[in-house]
């Protein structure tokens, strides 16, 4: 009885899913530029962000008379995206991170931004404009936010070990060691660490965080070529030697924090805020916390040291994707041009932890006409002067798991050959660069 | 997506008077006797059977129609065949999560059995305090996983004052990395799975050894049978169906294991342990490639599928 009645179920589950598949392509959709808008935004439901957004709407609702409705999504956001996708209803508007343009491209779930209907796109700076842009050259996203990694110290710690703020890698070592070596919080014990290293593979995160040394170095994940493709880049001789000064950190000088290879953000944040650590590089988001839980006068802020090559390192922001199939093109089209206009990049920054401009993407907005505090100032000046965003390729997840994976292994396994694993990783790269139609011959 | 929780617990028909042994004829002749309309056991079932087509069955069929195509969910899907299947089968990483997940499902389902059995010997018997106990041993059980896997983060604690690197350095070993060395990272997972698993197990031994006649141990007893020998010929031969019951439930339950690796390492180190299920989270979820997640789930269900089967043949074989 239960057997027939298996299988009776997946016979219908079979029909019901091949009629679902038979309707295909976006559909096109009668327009109401009254029709109220829905906008998802990837952040905890009920936190700050999205009282930052909420707050945003407000204001957009007050000037315009548009009405919008604001959905805060955190935990399996893309997943959630692409239910609604195979409903054929998708949000609006999708406030995401900037490097899901690739994949919101892709799946066809973004639909192209024509810049010339957004006002005030012209102020906006170039290279926060080139993240929005696929590898097709067409625009696809309306950046409103910005970001880049900074170095954050424990101020306490340094006046201790009497050293100076690093300027080299060296010396960022050398800090790191006395951090991890001279018990600089005074307890007596052997129990604090140099440098904070959310090292496990959970989206990517070894490779995120390693993107800011690399780059740094001179190395690269992924190279363009002249003709606009890509060739794997984790062999040169650039980025073995990146690998290799940032695996001796956990291996051979041992100033990681223990355990950095299973941990992802959440647990070394909390090395960092408990004094278990005392560098993390960081972007500016996570000032807010560390303000209220260890205190705005134990840590500063200061640029991450150049490395072989100079002091690139990861920029990254969000975007306003306008979602396909929308009822209301002209409403979408509105909001981005409101986010991005200089009224609404500073009341996005405004406040001590609702904002959700990090730094405005808009070139007239001063972030110290908003922000007095000067560590502020201090990303503000990463970001234009060294900050890199990810590139722009059909799908950037595979490549960031990849090579997180392997920054993972070399940092859990200091048995391991570094450059043989990088040309192993070389090889995956290549395969993946080429599934994504986009590898150099 | 487990054969354990696909089957809806239909319940077994009830043991017909004639004492035949048979389930086929003893359900007819059931059906024959009793009073009443033979669509009524279906009317009580309905809402569970509802809810398993909804959200068991009609999933299951989306996998298998996924695994097949690549999907694009706004774009719509298109067909490539086998396609998942090849690119699945032929990766490493799949290769060596089905090891792992197969080294960790052995470990998990021997290591909870044997620990298990002896917390059964143990707290066997009548009175109130081991009622108190049983169910004090039972916690780890009905403890949230997302808890268990917190727990046992900061017991791994990869330093001397680590928790557990404390205790071991009592007996002059470690500091060991546990989770954070690849050497030693599947055998901490295996650890943390027995320890939740055993008192689940220990319940269903409990319950066997209930119905063990207490005539035999009298019998072996007067016969100068040692415990060791009770417990071998009179104890295991007893609770042969309870084994057949766990291992396949033990079985499934390792395969499938994924919130203690996801929450405790997510497959690293260096992917020592990567398990089939995380690594089709991370295909179908993190990549958004649920073409090929759906492939990998289709195969670990097939490999489900066949391991209960055998299983059930061997029982029977055995029965007859």
């Amino acid at each position: 009885m239960a057997k027939s009645l298996r299988w009776a179920a997946l016979g219908l589950g079979a029909v019901l899913a091949v009629a679902g598949c038979g309707t295909s392509g976006a559909p096109k959709v009668e327009q109401d530029a009254k029709a109220p808008l829905e906008l998802w935004t990837r952040t905890t439901p009920g936190g700050d962000g999205e009282k930052g957004m909420k707050k945003l709407a407000a204001a957009f609702e007050a000037k315009t008379g548009q009405q919008i409705e604001v959905t805060a999504i955190f935990d399996d956001f893309e997943t959630k995206l692409s239910q609604r996708a195979a409903q054929k209803d998708l949000p609006d508007i999708v406030m995401n991170d900037s490097s899901q343009l690739g994949t919101m491209v892709s799946q066809g779930i973004a639909r192209e931004v024509d810049l010339s209907k957004i006002e005030g796109s012209d102020q906006l700076i170039e290279s926060a404009l080139t993240v929005a842009k696929a590898g097709d050259g067409k625009t696809y996203g309306v950046p409103y936010s910005a970001q880049a990694s900074a170095l954050l110290i424990r101020k306490d710690w340094r006046a201790k070990t009497g050293l100076p703020v690093p300027k080299t890698w060296d010396e960022l070592t050398a800090l790191a060691k006395a951090f991890t070596t001279q018990d600089p919080d005074g307890n007596g014990k052997n129990d604090t660490f140099g440098l904070a290293v959310p090292g496990s593979t959970k989206r990517g995160y070894a490779s995120w965080y390693f993107s800011n040394f690399l780059w740094g170095a001179g190395g690269d994940f992924i190279a363009k070529q002249a003709d606009g493709k890509y060739k794997p880049a984790m062999s040169t001789p650039e980025s073995v030697a990146a690998t290799k000064w940032f695996r001796d950190l956990a291996c051979t000088s041992k100033v990681v924090q223990p355990g950095a290879a299973t941990m992802d953000t959440p647990p070394t944040n909390e090395t960092f805020e408990a004094g278990k650590t005392g560098l993390y590089v960081v972007g500016p988001y996570l000032m807010p916390r560390f303000d209220k839980s260890l205190g705005k006068d134990k840590y500063e802020v200061v640029p991450v040291p150049a490395g072989a090559k100079d002091a690139t390192v990861l920029a990254e922001g969000g975007s306003a994707y306008l979602m396909a199939g929308s009822a209301n093109e002209a409403g979408q089209n509105s909001w981005a041009s409101y986010v991005i206009s200089p009224e609404a990049q500073k009341l996005g920054m405004e406040g001590e932890k609702a904002f959700n401009v990090q730094l405005p993407v808009n070139k007239t907005v001063d972030v110290t006409s908003v922000r007095k505090d000067p560590r502020w100032k201090v990303y503000a000046d990463v970001y234009r002067d060294s900050g890199r965003y990810a590139p722009s390729i059909p799908n950037w997840t595979p490549i960031r798991q990849a090579t997180a994976d392997t920054v993972n292994a070399l940092i859990a396994d200091c048995g391991l050959d570094v450059p043989a694993e990088l040309t192993k990783l070389d090889g995956k790269l290549g395969e993946m660069l080429g599934q994504q139609g986009i590898a150099a011959s | 997506m487990s054969l354990k929780e696909a089957a809806p617990p239909v319940p077994p028909p009830a043991a017909p008077p004639s004492g035949a042994r048979r389930r086929g004829s003893g359900a007819r002749s059931g059906a024959r006797k009793r009073s009443g309309k033979w669509w009524i056991p279906w009317l009580f079932l309905a809402p569970a059977l509802i809810l398993f087509v909804y959200f068991k069955f009609i999933p299951m069929a989306q996998a298998v129609s996924m695994s097949v195509q690549e999907v694009r969910p706004y774009l719509g899907n298109t067909w490539v065949g086998t396609a998942n299947y090849v690119e699945i089968l032929s990766s490493e990483g799949f290769r060596s999560a089905t090891w792992n997940t197969i080294l960790l499902a052995i470990g998990q389902t021997f290591g909870s059995m044997a620990l298990g059995f002896g917390l059964a010997l143990l707290v066997e018997g009548q009175t109130r305090k081991l009622t108190f106990i049983r169910s004090a041993a039972f916690l780890p059980v009905v403890v949230p996983i997302a808890v268990v896997a917190e727990l046992w983060r900061i017991m791994y604690h990869p330093t001397s004052d680590g928790l557990l690197n404390q205790v071991i350095g009592l007996i002059g070993l470690g500091p060991s990395g546990f989770i954070n060395d690849p050497d030693t990272s599947l055998a901490s997972i295996a650890v943390t799975g027995i320890w939740r698993g055993a008192p689940y197990d220990m319940m269903i031994f409990l319950a066997g050894l209930a119905g063990i006649d207490r005539g035999l141990y009298e019998a072996a007893t007067v016969d100068g049978a040692s415990t060791k020998q009770r417990i071998l010929h009179v104890t295991l031969p007893g609770l042969r169906p309870v084994f057949a019951i766990l291992f396949v439930l033990a079985a499934v339950r390792g395969f499938r294991s994924f919130t203690e690796v996801f929450l405790l390492t997510n497959g690293g180190p260096n992917g020592s342990t990567e398990v089939v299920m995380t690594l089709i989270y991370k295909l179908g979820l993190e990549q958004n490639r649920l073409g090929v997640g759906s492939a990998g789930a289709v195969l670990l269900f097939v490999a489900t599928l066949i391991l209960t089967v055998c299983v059930q043949l061997l029982r029977k074989r055995r029965a007859v």
